[in-house]
């Protein structure tokens, strides 16, 4: 299989998507003529003209609210808001109307929306470019939220959403733009709501999402040095979760550590956390253990925004303390 | 426009007056669950514009939509039975009265201040790509005005020149804050300029007046002109909603001076005047009147939604399965 990156997964995405369906469409901040923030549609304005690649000013509400209306009326926008942090000014349109219309209009509208943005630290943007705000959206209902961790999970993910009838909100993260991954070169899907198991193991359960991920492979791979065989799993969409390939993994290893980038307060991890305590109880060994940010605004530069995220030290350390 | 037309407005206008009467006495009676707003004052806006569209334009009204959908072409029998949350309501008796959609009638509001705005921009994009030849035509207020939205789609709306009607229904007040007060221009049609669109305003409360303006403004769409902006000055003539404290924000002398402009009084002098007899008018009202009866007593028999109904349309179902909100 060719080895590509997770921006040119992306493109690869958005290319076949467009060929094969006329009312897929690209919207927002630059996304024509930069070909968006990390070149994820380099090209395509010229290749698609702009009746499918639409730079738009810089209006997330206006964007978002183009997604809805025009979905509406049978078109299948992606509507991409820039960083994760833009997404506030979009929010009512996503909360209020692309969650709430399908059950308002008693299931006779559908709203095929993908609104795709990235999150998460790593490029030194400092605390208005660098969040993780994915919890805000798992607690709609109405909404889709997935998170993919490697190229081939992107580009199989974003054609199931393109393809799905429900608004998803579809988050890719910042630092994993270059990250090279096999991408097959036949045509795939990776269903929304079906978990991967990125490492099979037998000690311990890994829970991570998005860029995490990678930071659970590097550390299983350390504690397998020193014999500790970790399972790492990749839920892939936040919502709707695979609670199966979750439990099936807890009530073999009967430990489970799961990390985020975002704070755990009130946040997908303890949503993560209480579905293994309600159906794994009887054969935890341990309680489950959170791995998440520290409480605060990323702290701009190279240095303090990965200490205050997980990283591979922490996530072996925390392994380590549920061996104990 | 002939004195006919005046009259089968006026007798539109006149629905919605009684619609409104009869929402007012289902909401003392509590078969009305939610705050109620009052559509008093206002029958002109909705007759002039939204009983212009065929079934196919698209109409995006607000928070007080009851008045629009009807003059849309809604039927009275799911605006009024989705108000009183019951299963034959457009939504289902789930949406309630300020937030409901009929896909069929192309029907959609909310009960978000300026939220419909940017939406109305995605109606447009679809309408203009795909050459359907329709109108979307999106109603808000003097205090939408005052929101982020109304900028953002405004501004995309002009620069992709969609076919878009904007129509600030200016009722002189967001719930209690007077327009002259709260919006830093005197007219809001002014703000067209900014985007480089014409300065509309109409008299609101004069439905010949909205009719030729609407009519005027959606044939100019349909050729490619569009978007536009019009204001039309009307009056809110009760409250924000049923028992808010008037008193606090506005005087009773105000109120009715008001009302000896309110539309359905202009229309009626003018259809006197020209010859029209009192008799027929009061006829027709009767007709009206005994049509809702009949309406209300049916709409009180229908059925609530059930507890299962409440999450069937949450999500479309995916191909692997796996979306159960029960």
């Amino acid at each position: 299989m060719p080895v590509i990156t997770f921006g040119e997964a992306i493109r690869q995405a958005y290319r076949e998507e467009m060929l094969r369906d006329r009312n897929v469409f690209l919207m927002g901040e630059d996304v024509g003529r930069w070909g968006s923030l990390y070149r994820s549609s380099k090209g395509l304005l010229e290749e698609f003209g702009p009746d499918q690649v639409k730079d738009t000013p810089i209006s997330e509400a206006a964007i978002a609210g183009c997604a809805v209306g025009s979905a509406a009326m049978g078109m299948r926008p992606i509507a991409e808001i820039m960083y994760i942090d833009f997404i506030t000014i979009a929010m009512d349109v996503m909360v209020n109307h692309a969650a709430k219309w399908h059950q308002l209009s008693n299931g006779k509208v559908k709203l095929p929306i993908v609104f795709k943005t990235q999150g998460g630290a790593g490029r030194r943007n400092s605390s208005q470019h660098s969040q993780s705000l994915e919890n805000w959206f798992v607690n709609i209902p109405g909404l889709i939220v997935v998170m993919p961790s490697t190229p081939y999970d992107v580009k199989g993910l974003l054609k199931s959403a393109v393809r799905n009838d429900n608004p998803v909100v579809f988050i890719e993260h910042k630092a994993l733009y270059f990250e090279k991954g096999e991408v097959s070169e036949t045509e795939y899907l990776v269903p929304l709501g079906v978990a991967d198991v990125k490492r099979a193991g037998t000690d311990v359960t890994i829970i991570a999402t998005s860029w995490m991920v990678l930071f659970a492979l590097k550390a299983a791979e350390r504690l397998h040095e020193t014999g500790l065989s970790c399972e790492v799993i990749d839920p892939r969409t936040l919502w709707p979760l695979d609670k199966e390939t979750i439990v099936r993994s807890v009530d073999k290893t009967g430990r489970c550590l799961v990390v985020t980038e975002a704070p755990a307060e009130g946040g997908w991890s303890g949503e993560a956390s209480s579905v293994v305590h309600e159906h794994c109880f009887g054969r935890l060994k341990k309680p489950v253990k959170r791995l998440c940010a520290l409480r605060t605004g990323i702290p701009y530069g190279p240095v303090l925004e990965r200490q205050i995220i997980p990283n591979e030290d922490s996530i072996v350390q925390a392994v380590r303390k549920l061996m104990e | 426009m002939n004195d006919g037309d005046l009259q089968s407005l006026y007798s539109d206008m006149l629905l919605l007056r009684r619609f409104d009467e009869l929402c007012l006495r289902l909401k003392m009676k509590d078969l009305i669950y939610s705050g109620y707003h009052p559509y008093e004052g206002q029958e002109a806006v909705a007759v002039g514009f939204c009983g212009l569209l065929g079934k196919e334009d698209i109409l995006l009204s607000t928070h007080r939509p009851h008045g629009h959908a009807v003059a849309k072409g809604v039927p009275a029998e799911s605006v009024l039975t989705e108000m009183m949350g019951r299963r034959t309501g457009c939504s289902g008796g789930l949406g309630g009265g300020m937030q409901y959609i009929d896909a069929a009638h192309n029907f959609f509001c909310g009960s978000i201040v300026g939220s419909n705005m940017p939406i109305a921009t995605g109606f447009g994009l679809a309408i203009k790509q795909k050459k359907l030849g329709r109108v979307c035509v999106c109603l808000f207020g003097d205090g939408a005005s005052n929101t982020g939205a109304f900028h953002e789609a405004l501004n995309l709306a002009a620069i992709w020149k969609l076919p878009v009607l904007f129509v600030c229904e200016n009722n002189q007040y967001a719930e209690a804050m007077p327009a002259k007060e709260f919006v830093a221009c005197e007219r809001i049609s002014r703000r067209a300029r900014g985007y480089g669109l014409d300065e509309i305003t109409v008299d609101g409360n004069d439905v010949e007046a909205t009719r030729r303006v609407a009519a005027d403004l959606v044939a100019r769409i349909r050729k490619g002109e569009g978007p536009f902006l019009a204001e039309a000055l009307t009056y809110r003539l009760r409250g924000h909603y049923v028992g808010d404290p008037e008193a606090t924000y506005r005087t009773t002398e105000e109120v009715n001076a008001w009302r000896e402009k309110e539309p359905l009084k202009l229309a009626r002098e003018k259809l006197l005047l020209s010859g029209v007899s009192a008799w027929a008018l009061d006829a027709a009202d009767q007709a009206v009147k005994d049509k809702l009866e009949t309406l209300q007593e049916w709409a009180v028999r229908q059925e609530f939604p059930t507890l299962e109904q409440s999450v069937d349309h949450v999500y479309m179902p995916l191909p692997q399965g796996g979306l159960v909100c029960r």
